[in-house]
């Protein structure tokens, strides 16, 4: 059973870190080069505008002052407002219609890689040193080394350039016009029962959950892998077969469960690779999610709408970390010692 | 007196040499196939950045070659251009051209001597910051080490490509400056590893018999918790090189690295993406992006059997 007190530990143990997260992003207006108004109103911005920026933001107030304000409003979720990318919209309001976008995708390429990356993993590990075992082990550290901007392309290429079976870009098709419920498409399409809109999105979205879960399979069959192998020559193992239990339900009962431990960490882990791969995989299939959001700002020089993106990757990262801790305190219980 | 210091030099390399020969651990990697195919493969690499660096010129070929060769021919083996003007052999233009009328091949062969060259000096930065810093942490511990790792903490809450692209925000684009925003997300990873490496060593005996005997800190650190850390350092440091050849051509590929129309592996990649991928021009985005993901190979099945002859757990389900 997971304590709760392991669990207000770890989140005691946060704040540390989400203030320092927080004093970064406020650092990269302040630490971006020149003057901080004349950053956001933006290179052409009229010397009045610039001195309008300053005083409607405070930035003629000592930096501390400005710092405990920020700290204040991002505990309020307020991040000011877009400059460039949408002018005079909240950058709160900007990152609920986007968010899902992205939390969308990476879901689903996590789904695709655990759902693959599992099993091959722990066939891998019975079948070790088998030909199977290697070209597994060979196709994972591919996987890893396929960088995801060539891979989306080729498979944009192939599937839906020359096969024409699969929509190159885009979540949905342009003809469906679907109201924003929850902002996850396939589940949004769903409560409007417009079921040929959602085969529509279910498409758009194969190619790019697959790319992404094509890495997260490999990283997670090469976790299974050797952990299955670490766990399968552990005692209680020889005992349970000693006592006479099949093969079979040994492997599993026994070996399987224990071996997800480990595989759970690296779940979570790399969730942090997933959302740097969902930036590139939004830029190459044209999707509007926070990663092209993020690069969009960063282009334009819209340093609001780049705090809170930053900002809200980093929460969504460690929450995820969190979760895994818990998740992992709760397969072990010897971790929360 | 330089004859002497000449046989102590002999005598210490011949005996790293030897020692180097009989180490279970090289030996142990030799004999994994899947690493020397990643030895193989990145001397490849390596020949071909060295070859394209001292036979090309990297100015002309980043500019636009309109009239000498065909415009966005593909391949030339699968046979010629229907808008070229003049005739050219088989293997004229192995990886076609692109929109710019520039040759596919050379402008890859020199992209990897760019991807190794800012790949190398991004990998040695973060090891070096990362390792001075880890060492340090473990060796003073309390404030100093509380400082450093809270520091390194906050880094590694935010996912690598996107510290990256924030501090791309402060410090402005360009390819150096891609360089110093990576270095800066690697350090943690390297903090991290060193510390833990250098806290067991910390631990032996040897260490407080050099401190009993009056050895400065300084001392201790570089000659025995230093050596004593390189192995874990050289693997962190094998796998993290193909790591930096993808996020460096990704920053490139997300346009805030190298310049436009600079030979790297990103950058054309980009450009396949922009105005290939409609016109099924192909050979844009799958030469460069291969060769990203060939030499990246080489680097993570070098680390993975790095790892694996270093872990003794693995070499008994070898035997």
């Amino acid at each position: 059973m997971t304590s709760w007190r392991f669990v207000l530990k770890r989140v005691l143990l946060l704040v540390p870190v989400l203030l320092g997260v927080a004093t970064f992003v406020f650092a990269i207006l302040h630490l971006a080069p020149g003057d901080p108004a004349r950053v956001i109103a933006g290179q052409r911005a009229t010397t009045q505008q610039v001195v309008q920026v300053r005083q409607a933001l405070g930035l003629d107030d000592p930096i501390w002052v400005q710092y405990l304000r920020y700290l204040g409003d991002v505990l309020r979720f307020d991040f000011g407002q877009s400059y460039v990318v949408q002018k005079g919209t909240p950058v709160l309001s900007i990152l609920e219609s986007r968010l899902p976008v992205t939390v969308e995708l990476a879901f689903y390429g996590q789904i695709l890689g655990i759902l693959l990356g599992i099993p091959l993993g722990l066939l891998s590990a019975i079948k070790q040193d088998s030909v199977t075992d290697h070209l597994t082990r060979v196709g994972a550290l591919t996987g890893i080394s396929v960088p995801i901007y060539w891979s989306g392309p080729l498979v944009i290429l192939l599937f839906a350039q020359y096969l024409d079976w699969l929509p190159a870009t885009g979540r949905i098709d342009t003809a469906f016009d679907v109201t924003q419920v929850t902002g996850f498409i396939t589940v949004d399409t769903l409560i409007h029962g417009n079921l040929a809109a959602f085969q529509s999105a279910a498409l758009h979205m194969l190619l790019p959950a697959a790319v992404i879960g094509v890495y997260s399979m490999a990283l997670i069959s090469r976790m299974m892998r050797s952990s299955m192998l670490e766990v399968v020559r552990q005692d209680y193992m020889r005992t349970a077969r000693a006592k006479g239990q099949g093969a079979k339900i040994t492997m599993m009962k026994h070996g399987f469960r224990n071996a997800l431990i480990p595989v759970v960490t690296v779940i979570g882990i790399q969730f942090g690779t997933l959302l740097g791969g969902a930036v590139l995989t939004e830029t190459v299939f044209g999707i509007a999610g926070i990663g092209t959001l993020l690069v969009n700002a960063i282009q334009v020089g819209d340093y609001p709408v780049v705090q809170g993106t930053v900002l809200v990757f980093a929460l969504l990262f460690t929450m995820v970390n969190l979760f895994v801790d818990v998740t992992y305190s709760y397969l072990d219980p010897r971790i929360q010692q | 007196m330089s004859t002497e210091t000449q046989t102590q030099s002999d005598a210490t390399s011949r005996s790293f040499l030897d020692r180097l020969r009989a180490s279970p651990f090289l030996s142990e990697l030799l004999s994994n196939r899947l690493a020397v195919t990643g030895i193989v493969l990145i001397l490849a690499m390596v020949l071909v950045a060295v070859f394209a660096r001292s036979f090309f010129d990297v100015a002309a070929i980043s500019q636009t070659k309109i009239g000498t060769n065909p415009n966005m021919a593909q391949p030339s083996w699968l046979g010629e251009s229907a808008l070229a003007t003049q005739s050219y052999g088989t293997w004229a233009y192995p990886f076609g051209t692109d929109i710019q009328s520039r040759d596919i091949f050379v402008r890859v062969l020199y992209g990897a001597w760019l991807a190794l060259k800012f790949g190398t000096i991004t990998v040695g930065f973060s090891t070096l910051l990362g390792v001075g810093l880890g060492i340090v942490a473990a060796y003073y511990g309390d404030v100093t080490d509380n400082v450093i790792m809270r520091t390194m903490d906050v880094l590694l809450a935010f996912p690598s490509l996107l510290l990256a692209l924030a501090l791309v925000a402060i410090f402005g684009t360009g390819l150096w400056k891609v360089v110093i925003a990576l270095t800066l997300v690697y350090t943690p990873r390297f903090a991290r590893v060193v510390r833990g490496a250098a806290l067991k060593v910390l631990e032996d005996e040897y260490i407080d018999a050099s401190q009993a005997l009056g050895a400065t800190d300084v001392r201790v650190l570089v000659r025995h918790v230093l050596p004593n850390c390189l192995a874990p350092i050289t693997v962190q440091s094998t796998l993290n090189f193909g790591l930096a050849i993808i996020d460096l051509a990704a920053l490139s590929f997300l346009g805030f690295g190298a310049e436009p129309g600079t030979p790297s592996w990103g950058i054309m990649l980009a450009n396949g993406v922009d105005h290939g991928l409609l016109t099924g021009a192909w050979w844009w985005s799958f030469f460069p992006g291969l060769f990203i993901a060939l030499t990246v190979l080489g680097f993570n099945l070098l680390g993975d059997g790095m790892r694996d002859a270093l872990d003794p757990r693995m070499r008994e389900t070898v035997d």
